[in-house]
């Protein structure tokens, strides 16, 4: 089996590598922007497919048929974002003859209009979050809806994901411009503006359960907690947590299964819920796809999902042993994105000048860069992961700690020092956190340096603003006499 | 040389005397020495070693990256702090009398017009990079003079948006 990898960045390069360890050759594909990416030389065939829009290049079905055709690729993998969790793209690499590396278009359409899934999950038993089961489709309606269920609200994306076409609504006046903001922004990320209600609940955890299934048989690999959240991006993500109780694990483990199970799915997906603080857990929604943060199960269970994916895809059995999972130690994944704390954390563009990634043990990294790699703005502002394993929480945290100091990406503002700050944090040691302690800790994002820094910053600066000063000052004339023009100068940089 | 350094919002003396440095109350052997073959430099003070990443910013000051974190830090010397001294006590209000993109983007919406009064928190423009909706707040309460954008328009990083034609009260 030859793959194609429908995807770039770290993904892309997580699959090839996936590929390869499986014995199957992989190949990629690049928009213009991409030319010089490492996903491109990590495979073995790179085709182009055009200009650097998304919408020009990775999102274009007929493009990516055509380099599959062309490369003798006999299977896709649509890695995350992008066309994942388009039913219409697993159906037309079907309808070409291909194999799509993930679960069947019939279960990524049921699942992924999300009022449909709330509607079967209800019907399977699996709690859902109170709200609507259908779009809603005017503002009169929705205000009405939203009275019913009691504000603070949100409004969600029917056919949304990853925090896109997303809003929180506190008050009724609000809810207009909610409205139009989600379905701007889902019309734009999915193609479809239809929106619905759902209650805010208060400071829920978000907990998610892997679940696998072959042609045999549908397992759960367990939770992982991905309640550090910044604007529904998650940025920190654990498994296990240290809400879940070995019993509650597996109650939603099962929850998850049926849920797979009732829409008839096949490869990796992931069942989200909502923990309540009093242990009740609610059924969010199911990414059909491969996760972001799919490597902290992978730490803690011993299993590659994604090359489990492509065995499954090719028709053998998964690699999972039969029976109760438990968790060994514990794992921790930092998503390392080109957002500037400095700058309110909106996306920074520039040139990857030098990369030092971590290393040691039980460091994991994950990423799509590379030094001398422009960062522009046409895709997400994902730079790469960082995962450790440890023996229990506590030592996780201190293995990051650990690996974030060693991460230097010099030429683009990161992300990189909100990690550091949220590791030193008692709440988050504590595990005390939810799906809202972010807005709740605006301090975390970005406070000013601690005093001990503070000082080695001002020594940093006094002497590289010494030594640029030395550089720009002008020569002395032979005579030891300063010139009119090196007067000039001179004053010019001591301006 | 003296200079006076400032990281977020605390001021600190920096003064440099060959290869002696006074920080505070510290004094210490301080060098800066590039990473051959790249854009890394090696901090020493005294017996401590540090990988440090400086790049200068557009508005003359340094980004600093050491440790895992990357700080922006104002460097000004001794007599380029008096000239400030002496063009500061005029007394002239520095109010933000404008709205510029954080960041290079296409604008999605405007949601201000010349005359409105606006308060603080209020969106005014809704900015659209990495597929991500973002709306730009006042950052006070003002009145809207001109708007110098229109919805489908590409803007660059600092690109004036809105000029507000007038500013809250002082008080």
């Amino acid at each position: 089996m030859r793959v194609l990898v429908a995807n770039r960045g770290e993904i892309a390069l997580r699959i090839i590598r996936a590929c390869h360890e499986e014995g199957l050759e992989a190949v990629a594909v690049y928009s213009d922007a991409d030319r010089l990416s490492p996903h491109v030389r990590a495979a073995d065939l790179a085709l182009p497919l055009g200009p650097a829009a998304p919408s020009a290049s990775y999102l274009r079905i007929d493009r990516l048929l055509d380099a599959a055709r062309q490369s003798g690729a006999t299977a896709i993998h649509p890695g995350y974002g992008f066309l994942a969790e388009r039913a219409a793209f697993a159906t037309a690499v079907e309808q070409a003859g291909l194999v799509f590396v993930g679960p069947p278009a019939s279960a990524i359409q049921a699942m992924g209009d999300k009022t449909e899934a709330r509607q079967r999950m209800q019907a399977a038993g699996v709690p859902i979050v109170p709200g609507l089961t259908v779009p809603v489709a005017e503002a009169a309606a929705a205000r009405r809806h939203a009275a019913e269920l009691g504000y603070p609200v949100l409004v969600k994306a029917a056919a949304g994901g990853g925090g896109k076409g997303m809003r929180l609504v506190v008050e009724p006046a609000e809810l207009d411009m909610a409205l139009a903001a989600a379905r701007s922004e889902a019309e734009k990320a999915f193609g479809d503006s239809s929106v619905y209600l759902e209650k805010y609940l208060e400071r829920p955890r978000h907990v998610e359960i892997q679940v696998l299934a072959d042609h045999q048989r549908i397992v759960h690999l367990g939770e992982r907690e991905c309640s550090i959240q910044r604007r529904h991006q998650k940025l920190v993500e654990e498994a296990p947590s240290r809400a879940v109780t070995p019993l509650l694990r597996e109650r939603m483990g099962q929850a998850a299964v049926q849920a797979a199970a009732a829409v008839g799915y096949r490869s990796a997906g992931t069942c989200e819920f909502l923990v309540t603080q009093d242990g009740r857990f609610y059924f969010l929604e199911m990414n059909t796809r491969i996760q972001v943060e799919h490597p902290v199960t992978e730490m803690v269970t011993g299993v590659d999902l994604v090359r489990e994916q492509l065995r499954i895809a090719r028709g053998l059995p998964m690699r999972v042993p039969q029976g109760p999972l438990v968790p060994r130690g514990w794992a921790l994944e930092c998503r390392i994105t080109s957002e500037d704390p400095a700058n309110g954390f909106l996306p920074a563009a520039g040139r990857i000048q030098y990369l030092q990634v971590p290393t040691g043990p039980g460091v994991r990294w994950d990423g799509g860069i590379e030094a001398g790699q422009e960062i522009a703005l046409h895709y997400d502002s994902l730079l790469g992961k960082v995962i450790v394993w440890a023996p229990d929480r506590a030592a996780a945290i201190d293995r990051m700690r650990r690996a974030l100091r060693e991460l230097i990406i010099a030429g683009v503002a990161t992300n990189q020092g909100f990690h550091l700050r949220l590791l030193d944090d008692p709440d988050f040691q504590a595990a005390e956190i939810d799906s809202q302690f972010l807005e709740r800790r605006a301090d975390l994002l970005a406070p000013p340096p601690a005093a001990p820094v503070r000082e080695v910053l001002a020594v940093v600066a006094a002497l590289v603003e010494e030594e640029y000063r030395q550089a720009r000052r002008p020569q002395i004339a032979a005579d030891g006499s300063p010139t009119g023009w090196t007067r000039a100068a001179r004053a010019e940089g001591l301006r | 040389m003296r200079y006076y350094v400032t990281v977020g919002d605390v001021d600190l003396t920096v003064d440099l005397d060959a290869d002696q440095v006074r920080v505070g109350e510290r004094t210490a052997l301080a060098r800066l020495e590039a990473i051959p073959g790249t854009p890394l430099r090696q901090l020493q003070l005294d017996q401590q070693f540090r990988t440090a990443v400086v790049e200068r910013t557009a508005e003359g000051g340094w980004l600093i990256g050491i440790d895992g974190a990357r700080y922006e830090v104002l460097v000004v010397d001794e007599r380029t702090r008096h000239l400030q001294g002496l063009t500061q006590s005029g007394g002239q209000r520095t109010g933000s009398g404008s709205l510029r993109a954080p960041m290079p983007g296409l604008v999605v919406r405007v949601l201000a017009q010349p005359g409105h009064r606006v308060v603080q928190g209020q969106p005014l423009v809704v900015l659209e990079a990495m597929k991500m909706e973002n709306e730009l707040r006042a950052g006070s309460a003002a009145v809207v003079g001109e708007v110098l954008v229109s919805p489908g328009q590409a803007v660059e990083k600092g690109q004036l948006l809105i000029r507000f034609s007038e500013l809250p009260p002082l008080t």
